[in-house]
């Protein structure tokens, strides 16, 4: 209120001033104008002069004589002329050549003009603008003021973005968009995350966590190399798919002490963000559950895969990787946790499908378009969503695994795909091989299967990227939730 | 207190007035030399208009004195490279010279604030 009050007392005197401004532009524009206008006529009368004197051989003409005095004289030589060139240049020519030398001093003069002209019309705008904007200051009447509170923005957009997803099956694009927004988002993550640590036991922490990361990595590939023919795969495939396979082993067999912690934060907040994003795109998707957002667009990714391509995904990741600074790649390390049950579940093109087909119908039988979103509402997530624990039992009981119904949940951060990806997850350790096939995705086991060897390097990578964008994405919209699972992790590991 | 800030602020303040004053003389000097070099440009033009047999006199004092054209071309040129060697040169002098005048108006402003609750203090007290 204070300022307003100062704004229209000031308002006034500042407005005057800067009409008087823009006056004495216009003023001096003016005469300079003029100014040149005058040289222009110079010219012209002269070019006459000019086209006209080589007539006669001489003229007779009054010669000035001082400033008060003529005399008569006689102009010989009408064809030949010194001109003043400028910085004390003169040069000797026809009147011919005179001419063309007025031509073009004429040419300048012109653009001079029409610069001048040009300067004066702008600052008579700026000046007719400022009047408006007084009238606005002063009296409201006819403006009104038109707001927009933006609080949300990356949230709201967030949103946006997926619905584009689905409905357009557009990935390219919206990827880029959002790996930007990632960044930005990445950075408030990293805001968010200073309040819990300083930043630099956050690093440590993060470090911390990809080194153990990487250990597993040396030893799954070491195991998986002799027992799976997937995981060989994985292994041989670039690093990050490696660490994926890491992780899942470590849920399998080990269960890392870090996942479990993470794993209850998140089931706690699987709940409660997944409503928090609700209510931000509700506005665009009214007919969608709140858990199915959250599916959706997990799985939007996996699809956005397979449809791509190999080429593409690989850009992408091969993009997010030059981007990706140490930073970024620190917090990777960090995501990978999540990221870890999505690849194993999500190992190979397939491996999508099977998830599914499973998550679909409660049944084997695979579907026919995973690529279309219309996934959301009938699709396997939203299911879980909405009954989420009970139907995750069931799910696992499906698989015939006794995973832990955390881990599961445990990618929290999640999306639907998490928690599918968990049981898939569950399929590797329990059998690697054999509990994969033979999993729930029965039905389908060959085309499944046979994809899977073949695809799955390029698969990886994107998976990767998608994580990292989830992380990024889903940290700003849900705060809470990703401090916890910092939270819980470090906590785990002290 | 008030009293030496105040001194401060009067140092302070004659030295932004002198950078202020080196600003404009760099600008009007600028400005002489953006005018020149339109002159010097127009000049060339117009040489380009010229053939050879035209003979090209320079004025120096109060004697025209005769020019070989080409020469006379070349010196143009050379001029125009000075100038613009010069305005260039001014340019960078003219962004130090404001990114200085900035830092003082910044200490101006922190000064003078000191400087008013030095005397706002006393006058609270009393």
């Amino acid at each position: 209120m204070a300022g307003k009050g100062k704004l229209s007392s000031e308002l006034p005197t500042g407005m005057d001033r800067l009409k008087e401004e823009h006056r004495k532009v216009v003023k001096d524009c003016q005469s300079q104008i003029s100014h040149w206008r005058k040289f222009k006529n110079d010219y012209e009368s002269l070019q006459k002069r000019l086209s006209t004197l080589p007539d006669k051989l001489s003229y007779d003409i009054m010669v000035p004589f001082g400033s008060l005095a003529f005399m008569p004289g006689k102009l010989v030589h009408t064809n030949e002329l010194t001109v003043l060139l400028g910085d004390n240049w003169f040069t000797k020519c026809s009147s011919k050549q005179a001419q063309t030398l007025v031509e073009h001093r004429k040419k300048h003069v012109k653009s001079k003009l029409d610069d001048l002209h040009k300067v004066m019309k702008s600052f008579q705008d700026r000046a007719g603008f400022t009047e408006d904007l007084k009238r606005m200051a002063l009296d409201r009447g006819d403006f009104i003021d038109i707001r927009e509170e933006v609080e949300n923005v990356e949230a709201v957009t967030k949103g946006k973005h997926r619905v584009a997803h689905k409905t357009n099956s557009k990935p390219k694009e919206e990827y880029m968009v959002q790996l930007e927004e990632e960044e930005e988002e990445d950075d408030s993550m990293d805001a968010g995350s200073k309040r819990v640590l300083s930043e630099e036991e956050l690093w440590v922490r993060l470090d911390e966590l990809e080194r153990l990361e990487e250990e597993q990595d040396e030893r799954d590939r070491r195991d998986s190399t002799d027992t799976n023919g997937e995981d060989t795969t994985s292994s041989s495939e670039e690093e990050k798919e490696a660490d994926a396979g890491a992780k899942v082993q470590v849920n399998g067999h080990d269960k890392h002490s870090d996942f479990a912690p993470a794993s209850h934060i998140s089931q706690i907040n699987g709940i409660k963000p997944q409503l928090d994003e609700e209510q931000d795109e509700e506005g665009e998707e009214e007919g969608n559950a709140l858990p199915t957002i959250y599916f959706s667009h997990t799985v939007e990714p996996k699809k956005v895969r397979i449809n791509t391509g190999k080429n593409t995904t690989l850009k992408f990741s091969e993009r997010k990787e030059q981007k990706e600074q140490a930073k970024r790649k620190k917090k990777n390390g960090k995501c990978n946790g999540h990221a870890v049950h999505e690849h194993h579940k999500i190992t190979t093109p397939a491996d999508i499908y099977r998830v599914f087909v499973d998550v679909v119908n409660g049944e084997p039988v695979p579907r026919k378009s995973i690529l279309k979103s219309r996934s959301r509402e009938n699709s396997v997530c939203s299911d879980t969503s909405e009954s989420s624990t009970a139907d995750f039992e069931e799910r696992r009981a499906f698989v015939n695994r006794t995973h832990s119904h955390d881990d599961a949940t445990h990618s929290d951060t999640s999306d639907g795909i998490t928690e599918e990806d968990s049981p898939g997850i569950s399929l590797y350790p329990n059998g690697r091989f054999e509990a994969f096939s033979g999993t729930v995705i029965e039905k389908d086991p060959l085309p499944s299967m046979i994809p899977y060897l073949t695809i799955t390097p390029p698969a990886l990578p994107t998976i990767l990227e998608r994580k990292q964008e989830e992380v990024g994405s889903e940290v700003p919209q849900e705060p809470p939730k990703r401090v916890s699972k910092f939270k819980a992790a470090r906590l785990q590991h002290k | 207190m008030a009293d030496a800030i105040q001194k401060k602020l009067q140092s302070e303040l004659e030295k932004y007035q002198q950078i202020q004053k080196d600003i404009s003389k760099s600008m009007s000097a600028r400005q002489k030399l953006e005018a020149q070099l339109t002159e010097n440009n127009i000049v060339k033009e117009e040489f380009d208009l010229l053939d050879n047999q035209n003979t090209v006199y320079k004025l120096i004092g109060p004697v025209l004195v005769k020019q070989d054209p080409d020469e006379a071309k070349a010196t143009v040129a050379k001029r125009l490279e000075y100038i613009n060697g010069e305005i260039k040169r001014y340019e960078t002098l003219l962004k130090d010279l404001e990114r200085k005048s900035e830092q003082h108006r910044e200490t101006l402003a922190s000064l003078q604030q000191e400087f008013q609750r030095a005397q706002g203090l006393p006058v609270g007290k009393v």
